[in-house]
C-alpha cells in the first residue's frame, strides 16, 4: 500500500462575477476591458488589482475615453460595481456603448443566459465582406488548407459572460443605469466637490481619499463578491484643476496602492491630450507614466498626420504598448499568451487600432505589399482586370496567327465585363498565370459588383467621427 | 558568473539603474534570495515605495523562496514606505523624509545591535520618491543619510533607480552615481522587445573605487540575460543558444 496520499486541492474562494483565472498564474484573477483584441494584448484580461493607463495624444479624436467607455459597460454587463470618476457622470454612462439586439436588457443579470440575436448577414461589416472573394479564387494547392490570414483575435460569443459583445451603434439604456444606481453597482465620484474646508485641497487627494472610502465600505459589503471597476475618462481635465505633472504621478501612485490594498478592484484611467505630451511632464513623461501603472499603452491615432492614414488607410492609429501587467510573477503573462504581440513566435508585431462602425478592434499592423493599397492582396489589382471568357487576348494571337491585321504582338483588349459574358467554356489551353480565372460568369459578374480599391494615391479616407 | 557574488560587500552601495522596458526586479530578488540563503545570520530589510509584499511574496514564491517564513522568523522585514513619504509631500515639514528615515534608522539600528549579523538593505525604488512630488534635494538628502547609515552600521545597500531619459542622466541619478561603489546598469537591447533576450546588464564601479574587486562589464560588451518565470538566466553576446 503506497503512502503516497493525493493531495486534496483546497476549495478555492468562488470568483467575481465577470471574471476569471489567468492561464499562467492562477494567483491572478483577470477581467475583460470588453475589447477582445484588448484583452488579448493584455494577456486574457486586465487582472483585479491592477490599473491601466490610455493615453491617447492625439486632440482631434477621442480613443482613450472610448476603451474606458468600454471597461465601463462591460463591468455593467456582467454585474460587477462600477464607480466613475467624472463630473457627469450619467452622462458618461448613457453614451457607453451596449449589446445591440432585445437580448440586451435580459442579460444585464448575472447567470441569466440570453438569447442570442439572430446574425443577419446583411450586419456585417463591410471590411469583411471584402476578404470572401478571396475564397473563391484558385490558390496553390499546399496552401488550400491554411485558414485566412488572421490580423486580430476573434470576438467571442454573444453571450460569454466573460466578454460580452458590444455594439457601438446601441447606446446604454436608462433602465440598466437606473437599475444599477439602485443595486449600488453605479457609483460615482466627482473631481469638483468642493468639500468645506477641512478636507484636503488638491482635487487628486479628494478622489483619493474618496475612493478609498468608497472601496474600504466594498470591502466590508461580504455578502455579494462583487469586483469594482473604478473608470476615469479624463483624468486632469478643467474640472480637475490645473494639475501639475507631480500631482498626477502621485495620483497613479496612489491609485495603485489602493488598488493594492483593496485586491477586488481594478481601474482603468484615461488622461486628456494636453497632459500626454512631454510639453506638459517633462522629458521621459511617457516613461514615469508607465512606471506608476500596471498596464499603459497609448493609441497614437493618425487624424493629425494624414501621410500616416494615407499609408495606412484602413487603420485609424498606431498602439504601442509601454507596460504590461504582471501582478505575481516576473514576466507579464502577454509575453507567452497574447496572439497578437507574437512573442513566442518572433519578433514582437506592431499593433495598430481602427474603430469601424460598430467596434473597436485592435490588430497588427502589416506593411502594405506595394504601397497604397489597404488590403493585404491575393489578386491582382482592378487596373490588370481586363478579360473576360471567350473574348479577344493576348492568348489567341497563338491560335489565330493569321490575325496579321493587328500590328502588336501582345494586344491585350481590354473590354467592359457586363458586355459580353459567354457562356461558352473557355479553350482549355488557356493558362492563368497573370490572367485571373475569370471563366466563370457568375464570379466575374461578382467581381463587377465588388469596388476594388484602387491603387491611386487617394484611398478612401477612413471616417474617423463615426462611432 | 554574473552576477558576481559578493556584491555587494558590507559597507558597500550598489546602485541599480533601469528602464521601462527592462526592469531590474528579478535582480533583486536574486541579492535578497542570495543573501538570505547564504547564512542563517543574515538578515534582509526591504523598503517598498512603489509595490507591496503582495507581489513580492508572488515572485519569490517562483523561485522557491518561502518568504513569509523568512518574515516570520525576523530574516525579512518589509517597510511600506509610501504611506510615510506621502504626508512629506504636503510640504509642512522642513524635512520631508525624516519620518521615513527615522523608522529606516530604528528598524536598522535596532536589528544590527546583535552581533555577527549580515544586514542587507534593498530600497525600491528612489525615482518615484521624486516623481510624486518631494524636491530633488530632499531625496538626495534622504538617500546620502541612509549610505552614511549602512556604512556605519556595516550593512550592505542596493539602491534601485528608474531612468527615464536614457541618454541624459537626471540629477538624482548623478548625486546616487557619485555615492555608489558599484552601479549595475540594467538596460533593453537596441533593437527594441525581443522573445530571447529580455535585457542587458553591465557593470561599473562608483567614481570613488579605486581598485574594483570585479571584473567590470561595459555596456558595449553587456551581458545579456533573458528572464522566465523561475528567474533569470545570464549568458555572453552571442551566445544565447548554447545556453537556452
Amino acid at each position: 500500500m503506497s503512502a503516497f496520499k493525493r493531495r486534496t486541492t483546497a476549495k478555492q474562494p468562488p470568483l467575481p462575477a465577470g471574471t476569471r483565472t489567468c492561464p499562467g498564474s492562477t494567483a491572478t484573477i483577470i477581467t475583460s476591458t470588453g475589447i477582445p483584441s484588448l484583452d488579448d494584448i493584455l494577456g486574457g484580461g486586465l487582472p483585479l488589482s491592477c490599473s491601466l493607463l490610455v493615453l491617447a495624444p492625439d486632440a482631434h479624436s477621442a480613443y482613450g475615453e472610448l476603451v474606458v467607455k468600454y471597461f465601463a459597460a462591460q463591468g455593467l454587463a456582467c454585474g460587477q460595481r462600477v464607480c466613475v470618476v467624472d463630473p457627469r457622470a450619467e452622462t458618461f454612462l448613457s453614451e457607453c456603448m451596449w449589446m445591440p439586439g432585445s437580448s440586451a436588457a435580459a442579460s444585464v443579470q448575472p447567470g441569466n443566459p440570453a438569447t442570442p440575436s439572430p446574425s443577419t448577414a446583411a450586419e456585417d461589416e463591410e471590411d469583411e465582406k471584402a476578404s470572401e472573394h478571396d475564397t473563391k479564387i484558385k490558390i496553390a494547392w499546399r496552401y488550400e488548407q491554411m485558414k485566412q490570414f488572421q490580423t486580430t483575435v476573434p470576438a467571442g460569443q454573444a453571450t460569454d459572460d466573460y466578454c460580452r459583445t458590444f455594439d457601438l451603434t446601441s447606446r446604454m439604456p436608462d433602465s440598466v443605469i437606473r437599475s444599477a444606481r439602485s443595486d449600488g453597482r453605479f457609483l460615482d465620484v466627482s473631481p469638483e466637490e468642493n468639500l468645506s474646508a477641512e478636507g484636503p485641497a488638491s482635487s487628486c487627494r479628494r478622489v483619493i481619499h474618496r475612493l478609498s472610502e468608497i472601496l474600504s465600505q466594498n470591502d466590508t459589503d461580504t455578502d455579494t463578491s462583487l469586483a469594482t471597476r473604478v473608470c476615469i475618462p479624463a483624468l486632469g481635465s478643467y474640472e480637475w484643476g490645473d494639475l501639475s505633472p507631480q500631482e498626477i504621478c502621485y495620483f497613479l501612485h496612489s491609485l495603485r496602492a489602493l488598488l493594492r490594498r483593496h485586491p477586488r478592484a481594478c481601474a482603468s484611467v484615461c488622461l486628456p491630450p494636453h497632459l500626454c505630451q512631454e510639453s506638459f511632464g517633462g522629458p521621459g513623461w511617457v516613461q514615469k507614466l508607465g512606471w506608476l501603472t500596471d498596464a499603459s499603452i497609448t493609441l497614437a491615432a493618425f487624424s493629425s498626420n494624414p501621410s500616416l492614414s494615407a499609408m495606412f488607410s484602413s487603420h485609424h492609429g498606431l498602439v504601442h504598448i509601454h507596460s504590461l501587467p504582471a501582478p505575481h510573477t516576473l514576466l507579464p503573462p502577454s509575453d507567452k499568451f497574447s496572439t497578437l504581440r507574437g512573442l513566442t513566435s518572433s519578433g514582437e508585431n506592431n499593433l495598430a487600432f481602427k474603430c469601424m462602425r460598430k467596434r473597436l478592434i485592435f490588430e497588427t499592423l502589416h506593411l502594405d505589399v506595394e504601397g497604397g493599397v489597404g488590403e493585404r492582396r491575393t489578386t491582382p489589382s482592378a487596373s490588370a482586370i481586363a478579360l473576360e471568357p471567350g473574348g479577344g487576348h493576348a492568348h489567341d494571337h497563338a491560335h489565330e496567327p493569321s490575325t496579321g491585321g493587328k500590328s502588336s504582338v501582345a494586344a491585350v483588349q481590354v473590354q467592359l465585363e457586363q458586355v459580353e459574358i459567354s457562356a461558352a467554356p473557355p479553350p482549355p489551353q488557356q493558362p492563368a498565370v497573370d490572367i485571373p480565372p475569370s471563366t466563370k460568369p457568375a464570379e466575374s459578374s461578382f467581381k463587377k459588383a465588388k469596388v476594388k480599391k484602387k491603387v491611386a494615391f487617394t484611398s478612401e479616407r477612413p471616417d474617423l467621427y463615426d462611432f | 558568473m554574473f552576477p558576481p557574488s559578493g556584491l555587494p560587500l558590507p559597507g558597500e552601495i550598489l546602485l541599480i539603474t533601469d528602464e521601462l522596458l527592462a526592469p531590474a526586479d528579478f535582480l533583486l530578488h536574486r541579492q535578497v534570495a542570495t543573501h538570505l540563503k547564504a547564512s542563517k545570520v543574515s538578515k534582509c530589510v526591504l523598503i517598498s515605495i512603489s509595490e507591496d509584499i503582495g507581489r513580492w511574496k508572488a515572485v519569490a514564491q517562483r523561485s522557491n523562496i518561502n518568504s513569509t517564513q523568512y518574515l516570520d522568523s525576523g530574516s525579512l522585514s518589509f517597510i511600506d514606505a509610501m504611506p510615510i513619504a506621502s504626508t512629506a509631500i504636503d510640504g509642512e515639514s522642513s524635512v520631508p523624509l525624516k519620518e521615513l528615515f527615522q523608522k529606516i534608522s530604528a528598524t536598522l539600528i535596532q536589528l544590527s545591535s546583535e552581533s555577527g549579523i549580515d544586514l542587507l538593505v534593498v530600497l525600491d525604488d528612489i525615482a518615484s520618491l521624486e516623481w510624486v512630488g518631494i524636491p530633488a534635494a530632499d531625496v538626495v538628502r534622504f538617500a546620502r543619510a541612509l549610505c552614511a547609515l549602512c556604512r556605519k552600521l556595516k550593512a550592505s545597500l542596493v539602491l534601485r533607480h528608474h531612468v527615464t531619459t536614457p541618454g541624459e542622466p537626471d540629477d538624482i541619478f548623478k548625486h546616487l552615481f557619485q555615492l555608489c561603489t558599484y552601479h549595475l546598469d540594467v538596460f533593453p537591447l537596441s533593437t527594441g522587445r525581443s522573445g530571447t533576450v529580455s535585457g542587458q546588464v553591465a557593470l561599473h564601479c562608483g567614481p570613488a573605487t579605486l581598485a574594483p574587486a570585479h571584473r567590470l562589464v561595459p555596456r558595449s560588451a553587456a551581458v545579456h540575460y533573458r528572464l522566465s518565470d523561475t528567474g533569470s538566466v545570464f549568458f555572453d553576446r552571442g551566445t544565447g543558444s548554447g545556453v537556452l
